[in-house]
């Protein structure tokens, strides 16, 4: 049985008063519990579908949903139910924590008591505690980072829209955002994440959508994704002398090679075309049958970036 | 589903929630303490400097109107101390991606931005009046209040939302707040004023419908039409406002400006 369906967008399309299309027919859906990276090179329009998602910025047309609703028609129902982190947001900096934090409680209807207790536990949790009351002007980036991430997950929302949430982050900050995140996960919150940062977004993702040029290009699971990785091993392989341009041309002629790369002077990485070391032999057998002495290899394990990499190679190529 | 009552209920509730938080804001940034020290210190020169080295005015009314004269300054730095960067502020300093996309009407935003500008504007122009009634009993007894001054402050209350009226006008339309408060200020204290006396002196026409020649009703209340000396040619006549136009344009202003600003802001998205 299929879960609910808690974010939709149908067809949406974004174009700007300069005649840039953002956003063009992108259409998808998320169930509940899932949490999904939404990756894109610069420009590609992820910013600008959130931006929809929220209300900051209306569809040309098309349509986004949260819990069925539209987002920019009814916004006031949709939004109940959503915490969000756009972009670099400023944080009043003559407030403290404490005083943006309890505004934005009682906006989301929240008790004064739970208000009080909820200020505890989220800058508890994103290690703000001893700076509740402390003038926000006087926060280091990072630290103005983490109280919006703070301000996001108040309400405790059950589903969470995240643009580029470890902006800013030193790596202990970017380890912690991620812990948070597999937190959400474990109660069943829907997180929607936008990230460049694609090892980031395989170690929490369930599944990514892939945008490209205003377009969603793919949206499958992580765990497929890295199914079909396996299909395009890539190996490392170290020859015993200097490589030229005909010797990649002779290797190329290989049947099980897809291509090849010089990565320097003596090194080549081969991308063949299975993953099974049966052929990785074979491979390496008929390296050494055409000349070329093999010193050492390595199997490189491809992810999520060579997959995200070698789709847009194709796209770039498909123009 | 929600009954329409309990939407306006909740959009009233949003929008007060606003009015606390710009409040909140004001406080916190010392807007507040300057802009009510002056409205107390300047009234309190027009006490102690004829104190020390002059006499007072003959009558209570030369000595409210004088007074009240910078009252209009008072209201347009008011007005531009708290309106000014209300929504350009938001789109400047990127807090509007904190504070949009929650789950209130961005029009309940807005209003609550507007109302809490100007309930502390006009905070400063009681205390203003506060103070010069103060000194009037002081001066001149209790028997020298008169509904004048109820006029004039009533007045001076109207030209408040007018001038935040207009400063807010400015402000969801420019980009940057500085911007924003300064062209909001120097429309009120200079623009307005050069064309309205260029269209008096120059022109000599009634610049009837210009909000800073209506505020003139401030003080005019406390006397009637003037003429002054002019050149060889004969007099310059030195129009007033008349009252109820004065008011009517004041009104004009405040629900125009407002609604335009509103609407321009609630248009305005954060690309």
């Amino acid at each position: 049985m299929s879960k609910d369906i808690v974010m939709e967008t149908q067809n949406l399309v974004k174009k700007f008063g300069d005649g840039v299309t953002a956003v063009d027919d992108v259409s998808f859906k998320i169930e509940k519990g899932e949490v999904v990276g939404y990756l894109g090179p610069n420009g590609a329009g992820k910013t600008t579908t959130i931006k929809i998602m929220t209300n900051l910025i209306k569809p040309t047309a098309g349509h986004a949903c949260i819990n069925g609703i539209d987002v920019n028609r009814h916004p006031k129902e949709a939004l109940k139910s959503v915490g969000s982190l756009i972009g670099v947001p400023g944080v009043y900096s003559y407030l403290t924590p404490t005083e943006l934090l309890r505004y934005f409680g009682k906006l989301y209807g929240l008790p004064k008591q739970r208000i009080d207790e909820r200020i505890k536990e989220v800058l508890n949790m994103v290690n703000l505690s001893d700076w509740k009351d402390s003038k926000v002007g006087t926060f280091s980036t990072g630290m103005e980072r983490r109280l919006a991430i703070a301000k996001s997950i108040f309400h405790e929302p059950s589903i969470l829209i995240l643009d580029e949430p470890v902006l800013g982050l030193d790596p202990e900050g970017i380890k912690e955002m991620r812990e948070l995140i597999k937190s959400f996960q474990e109660k069943d919150v829907t997180v929607f994440l936008s990230s460049h940062l694609l090892d980031e977004v395989s170690k929490v993702c369930d599944s990514v959508i892939f945008l490209y040029d205003g377009r969603v290009v793919e949206k499958d699971s992580v765990e497929r994704i890295d199914e079909i990785m396996k299909q395009y091993r890539l190996i490392d392989v170290e020859l015993l002398e200097d490589i030229r341009k005909s010797d990649l041309k002779d290797m190329k002629k290989i049947e099980m090679i897809d291509d090849v790369k010089k990565i320097d002077d003596s090194r080549i990485r081969v991308t063949k075309n299975d993953g099974d070391p049966g052929t990785t032999a074979e491979m390496l057998r008929k390296i050494v049958e055409n000349g070329f002495d093999i010193v050492s290899y390595t199997p490189e394990k491809s992810d999520l970036e060579d997959f995200y990499v070698s789709l847009i190679e194709e796209k770039e190529g498909a123009r | 589903m929600k009954s329409i009552k309990d939407d306006i209920c909740e959009d009233v509730r949003n929008t007060w929630l606003t009015i606390e938080f710009e409040l909140e804001k004001h406080f916190k940034r010392k807007r507040v303490i300057i802009s009510f020290s002056l409205a107390v210190i300047l009234p309190l020169i027009f006490y102690v400097v004829p104190k020390i080295w002059a006499d007072f005015p003959d009558t209570a009314e030369r000595f409210a109107s004088l007074n009240l004269e910078f009252v209009s300054l008072l209201i347009i730095i008011a007005g531009s101390l708290f309106a000014g960067d209300a929504v350009s502020g938001e789109f400047e300093e990127k807090t509007g991606l904190l504070l949009f996309p929650t789950p209130q009407r961005h029009m309940t935003i807005f209003i609550g931005k507007y109302i809490g500008a100007l309930i502390p504007t006009m905070l400063v122009v009681s205390i203003y009046y506060l103070t010069v009634t103060g000194e009037v009993v002081g001066i001149y007894g209790l028997g020298a209040l008169n509904l004048d001054f109820l006029k004039s402050f009533l007045v001076a209350l109207i030209y408040s939302t007018s001038a935040v009226s207009v400063v807010f006008l400015f402000s969801s339309i420019l980009q940057r707040k500085i911007t924003s408060t300064l062209l909001g200020f120097f429309s009120l204290m200079m623009i307005l004023p050069i064309i309205s006396n260029v269209l008096q002196f120059l022109v000599e026409t009634e610049p009837w419908y210009i909000v800073t020649y209506s505020a003139g009703l401030i003080t005019d209340v406390f006397s009637a039409t003037t003429q002054v000396g002019g050149g060889p040619g004969g007099g310059i006549t030195r129009f007033s406002p008349d009252f109820y136009t004065g008011l009517g344009v004041m009104f004009a202003y405040t629900i125009g400006l407002f609604f335009v600003g509103l609407w321009i802001s609630i248009e305005r998205r954060m690309e």
